[in-house]
């Protein structure tokens, strides 16, 4: 067996040209594959937390049927003994209750219809980012202030200014219509269209008052330190709960639009993957081949002095295994610091495509990530689709008969 | 002869050049499908929009895109509808009234589009009527509205129910009415069907206080590649008092994704390129060093070192060419087959349809991509092959004799 | 006419680092319509010299001048197009293109040249009536004997009426039958047209015809003077 490694390895560098151009193929299938695939997944990541972060949390606890049917009726009480659990799970980074609701407001001659949000800003400032998005004025500084803090678009079409006072019409939780004045304090940038466009951030308490439910809440925000565990502290707050009135819900389960367009992307960036490691693999298989049958006549001679056929393969299998193994180890090495480089410094767009994906409600900056899994993973995907495109040759080697090996130039 | 050459001796190891071949082929094919796939799923989303409620052209007040307020109405709608009716590249149009307002049901209320419209006229310009899943379209009597599915959803209203719609009206006072709901639409856009609501423009009027008035109107044109023209035909017909606005003007951020997407498949290509070039340099280098004497032969008997190397170029080209035609051929195929039956993409819907795609999706063969296949896979394989070629240029026609 | 002159021709090869002296200053005038056999024991610089005059190869050091142009000075391109028009190949392993058919081998020098299909067609049937090959025509190498792709090998040196043939062992891997046709050939075509030929060979049978003979011993020539073949 030793012999047969030390053999394998001389025949590697007999035809040093080519079997450098082959391992070249495998570094930069490889160096490529893990350097997309970090950049797909530390974009990805960098997004979810940028978009959870923003304002939805990572974990709502909701009433079970609000999703479905996101109104009043579909509210619950916070208890002292959900907060307790809540501040309990050291996985917790901050939670903020809140009442959502919708309707029009009115400034002037314009009313425009809105979503109605009603936070403790204390509190959800230990969860979302919205605070750091005021873009004029400030936020509003207490749950009972009657003061409210508006999209920069919304603002915009209003035609108010801040510090004007408006009017908010909204149908309460009796459905009686009901009407209050607020004091516009400040305008929020989030690039997200819906919140700049429709959103309007009121005291918690304020908008309790409004529709007249006192006590009860729409949503109870919960942002956790890692992202990882979002299904763990889930699973666990669900373990605890009585799910018939109050469920934990992913965000993967609030925002299922986000979770599928994040996959599809995924998706069509391993497809893309795929396609590339198959044509290296093609690659392979013909220089396999080719340094089998030119040595068809070698083989013939060693099948003829009684080698067994299964050690020529076996051979064969070795000098392949030593490409790939070279290959991607070289690719992952050259990956690797290409992606430690670009998790720390990302790619930044600039110009029209940065315009756009801020638009989308994305950050114009693709930084990589190093996963170990996703390193694996991809390193085993190129060993494995090249080992089956090297099976035909090495089914050549096994069918090949000494005589005719002998004969063959 | 060169040719005949180099198409005999890519038969020599038949083998070998089939490999190369498929995957070339594979490699195009692949590229041609996702290339199909993005660019199907990217026009559905503009074609969805412009379907749904955009239309070809909007003509509105001048200023009302960036500022819609009611007030803003078209100064004299007759000018606009003689304009539009002495058109030639306008097919249909419809006059709309429309207010962003709030809706509410017994149980809950959402904010929304109303939008006021002429029933017959805007079933030959959006998709709204053929959309509609329950109940009817709008007969125009009064107080009958249409809604999207998702909209009735969280208002929690199903045909006959009743909405109070509220929005700003031209006084400044918040103007509102009763309607039943006559119909449910759903379209491929989930933003879409939880936003908007149509009801005929009269019954909009008069709650809004608009009488007569009109703030926008849709047009759909004959050709849709000549909307530009069409639209500079209305510009300058309608003057300064008017915006006409297409589809492009009105979907910048769809329009210009598709320009994004053009330049990443760019990237895409030169991935794929750069992949297949590593084959075709091995292949080519192992066929010509498997030459080498008959390349000196070739060099002794006067062959310049030149048309040595367009040997090796032409050989790989042809190699190229075939393989480009081939994938190309299966690629095409490929594309046709499923543009006509469309792929389900389901398990992606709720994706798909926040993006206004819709769960199937619809590949398109666009010339683009066959003009970039037909450019790019050959001249990389003639790239591939100028390493090899080289090798074979620079051989002595002494030592190459002797080589065995 | 002078066709070929070498003046002190050394040529060193280095074979794995040891320099090996294949030609030790040679000297040699050819003229038109010679029939001229190089002759020596193996490893005496036959093959060498051969090559140097048919500016395969370049001479370490001294002057080869082909028609009294120095080939050293000239470009590879320019070398190239010497060879194509001026001088004619014959290889001890016949060397034909394997993916050629007969005749299009014989094409095949002409289309170097440029000449347009037709003339081709025409000028390689003539060659290959002239030396009774006419059958081979559409036959690939490897569907031929070996006289028959040496005699294709012939067909296409001469075919574009170069001054000098160069024939490196042309009959080592033929019969002797087979390569007295050859060689009969050969001279009929130095008869007839005035073509210089030029043999590097050991072979009995060859250098029985010729009407010069070099005879080379460790890269030097020993003796130079007339063949059994002379008149």
């Amino acid at each position: 067996m030793g012999l047969l490694v030390k053999l394998a390895w001389r025949n590697l560098w007999r035809n040093r040209r080519r079997t450098m151009i082959t391992i070249s193929a495998v570094v930069f299938a490889t160096f490529l594959s893990l350097i997309m695939r970090g950049i797909q997944l530390g974009t990805y990541d960098q997004n979810i937390s940028w978009a959870l972060n923003l304002f939805s949390g990572y974990i709502q606890l909701q009433h079970p049927e609000f999703k479905a049917n996101p109104s009043l009726h579909r509210s619950f009480h916070f208890t002292p003994g959900m907060r307790e659990a809540l501040r309990n799970d050291d996985r917790i980074r901050g939670f903020a209750p809140r009442v959502y609701g919708d309707g029009l407001i009115s400034f002037g001659q314009n009313s425009l219809g809105t979503a109605l949000f009603g936070i403790d800003p204390d509190e959800e400032r230990s969860v979302t980012r919205m605070h750091e998005k005021v873009n004029a004025g400030r936020m509003i500084v207490s749950s009972k202030a009657s003061e409210i803090v508006v999209g920069r678009t919304l603002l915009k079409n209003l035609k108010a200014q801040i510090g004007d006072t408006a009017v908010v019409l909204s149908q309460g939780y009796d459905g009686a219509l009901g009407n209050m004045k607020y004091r516009i304090v400040g305008s929020v940038r989030t690039g997200m269209q819906d919140f700049d466009r429709a959103a309007v951030f009121m005291g918690f308490e304020d908008l309790q008052e409004l529709v007249s439910m006192q006590g009860r809440v729409s949503v109870v925000a919960i942002a956790l330190h890692d992202l990882h565990d979002i299904e763990d502290v889930t699973e666990n707050l669900n373990a605890g709960m009585d799910t018939s009135e109050v469920r934990a819900l992913s965000w993967e389960e609030i925002m299922p639009d986000m979770k599928q367009g994040i996959e599809l992307d995924n998706y069509s960036g391993m497809l893309m993957l795929a396609i590339l490691i198959v044509i290296v693999a093609f690659g392979i298989l013909n220089t396999v081949l080719m340094s089998v049958t030119e040595r068809f006549r070698e083989f013939g001679i060693l099948l003829s002095i009684g080698m067994p056929q299964r050690q020529l393969v076996m051979l064969v299998f070795v000098e392949t295994l030593y490409m790939l193994l070279i290959g991607i180890l070289v690719g992952n090495v050259l990956a690797l610091g290409v992606n430690l480089y670009l998790e720390a410094n990302p790619i930044t767009l600039t110009g029209e495509i940065a315009a756009m994906t801020e638009e989308y409600g994305w950050l114009p900056v693709m930084p990589s990530v190093v996963l170990p899994s996703s390193m694996l993973n991809t390193s085993f995907a190129i060993l494995s689709i090249s080992l089956i495109a090297a099976l035909y040759p090495l089914y050549r080697v096994l069918t090949l008969e000494p005589l005719k090996g002998i004969r063959y130039t | 002869m060169l040719l005949t050459i180099a198409w005999r001796n890519i038969w020599r190891n038949r083998r070998r050049s089939v490999i190369v071949l498929v995957s070339i082929v594979v490699g195009i094919a692949a590229v041609m499908f996702n290339d199909g796939l993005s660019i199907g799923m990217i026009r559905q989303m503009l074609e969805n929009s412009i379907g749904s409620h955009v239309s070809h052209i909007q003509i509105h007040a001048q200023g009302f895109n960036d500022n819609r307020v009611i007030q803003n109405v078209v100064p004299k709608p007759a000018e606009v509808e003689s304009a539009l009716r002495n058109t030639a590249g306008v097919q249909h149009w419809s006059p709309r009234v429309l207010s962003f307002g709030l809706l509410s049901s017994a149980l809950n209320s959402s904010g929304g589009v109303i939008v006021g419209v002429d029933p017959e006229r805007e079933k030959d310009v959006t998709t709204i009527r053929r959309s509609i899943v329950e109940g009817n379209y709008l007969t125009g009597a009064a107080h009958e509205v249409v809604i999207g599915n998702r909209l009735a959803d969280k208002l929690n209203v199903g045909i006959g129910d009743k909405v109070v719609g509220m929005a700003s009206a031209l006084s400044g006072d918040v103007g509102s009415d009763l309607f039943r709901v006559a119909g449910i639409f759903e379209t491929v856009s989930s933003e879409f069907d939880k936003a908007y609501m149509f009801t005929s423009i009269d019954n909009a009027r008069s709650m809004l206080e608009l009488e007569d008035r009109i703030l926008e109107y849709a047009v759909i044109v004959r050709d849709i590649n000549r909307v530009e023209a069409v639209a500079a035909e209305l510009r300058q017909k309608l003057g300064d008092d008017y915006e006409v606005l297409t589809y492009i003007d009105l979907l910048p951020i769809l329009v210009s994704q598709v320009d994004m997407y053009k330049s990443m498949m760019y990237v895409v290509y030169l991935i794929i390129a750069i992949a297949m070039i590593f084959g075709i340099v091995n292949t080519m280098l192992m066929s010509v060093f498997e030459r080498i004497q008959e390349i000196g032969v070739l060099m002794a008997i006067g062959m310049s070192v030149r048309r040595i190397f367009a040997m090796v170029l032409i050989e790989a080209g042809t190699l190229g060419i075939i393989g480009t035609a081939t994938g190309l051929a299966l690629g095409t195929g490929l594309l046709l087959l499923f543009s006509s039956i469309g792929i389900d993409f389901s398990i992606f819907s709720e994706g798909l349809t926040s993006f206004g795609v819709g769960a199937v999706i619809y590949p398109r063969l666009t010339l683009d991509t066959v003009l970039n296949v037909l450019i790019i896979i050959p001249l990389t394989t003639v790239l591939g092959a100028v390493y090899p070629a080289v090798r074979a240029m620079r051989l002595q026609p002494v030592t190459a004799i002797r080589y065995v | 006419m002078e066709v070929i002159r070498l003046e002190h021709v050394e040529k060193i090869y280095s074979d794995n680092g040891v320099p090996v002296h294949a030609l030790r200053g040679i000297d040699l005038r050819i003229t038109q319509g010679e029939f001229t056999v190089i002759a020596g024991p193996s490893g005496s610089g036959k093959t060498t010299l051969l090559n140097i005059m048919g500016a395969l190869d370049k001479a370490s050091k001294g002057k080869v001048f082909l028609e009294k142009e120095e080939i050293g000075e000239k470009s590879r391109d320019e070398i190239s197009a010497f060879r194509l028009e001026k001088l004619g190949f014959v290889f001890q392993a016949y060397n034909l293109i394997p993916v050629l058919t007969a005749m299009e081998n014989i094409e095949f020098t002409m289309m170097l040249l440029g000449i347009e299909e037709k003339q081709r067609r025409d000028r390689a049937r003539e060659v290959m009536r002239e030396l009774d090959i006419e059958e081979l025509a559409d036959k690939r190498p490897n569907e031929m004997s070996g006289g028959q792709q040496q005699r294709v090998a012939v067909a296409r040196a001469i075919v574009n009426n170069p001054s000098i043939i160069l024939a490196d062992e042309p009959t080592a891997n033929l019969d002797s039958e087979t390569g007295a046709n050859l060689l009969d050939l050969m001279e009929k075509m130095n008869r007839d047209h005035k073509l210089t030929f030029i043999f590097s060979s050991h072979d009995r049978q060859v250098i029985d015809r010729a009407r010069r003979l070099v005879i080379l011993k460790d890269g030097l020539i020993e003796r130079d003077g007339n063949g059994n073949a002379a008149q």
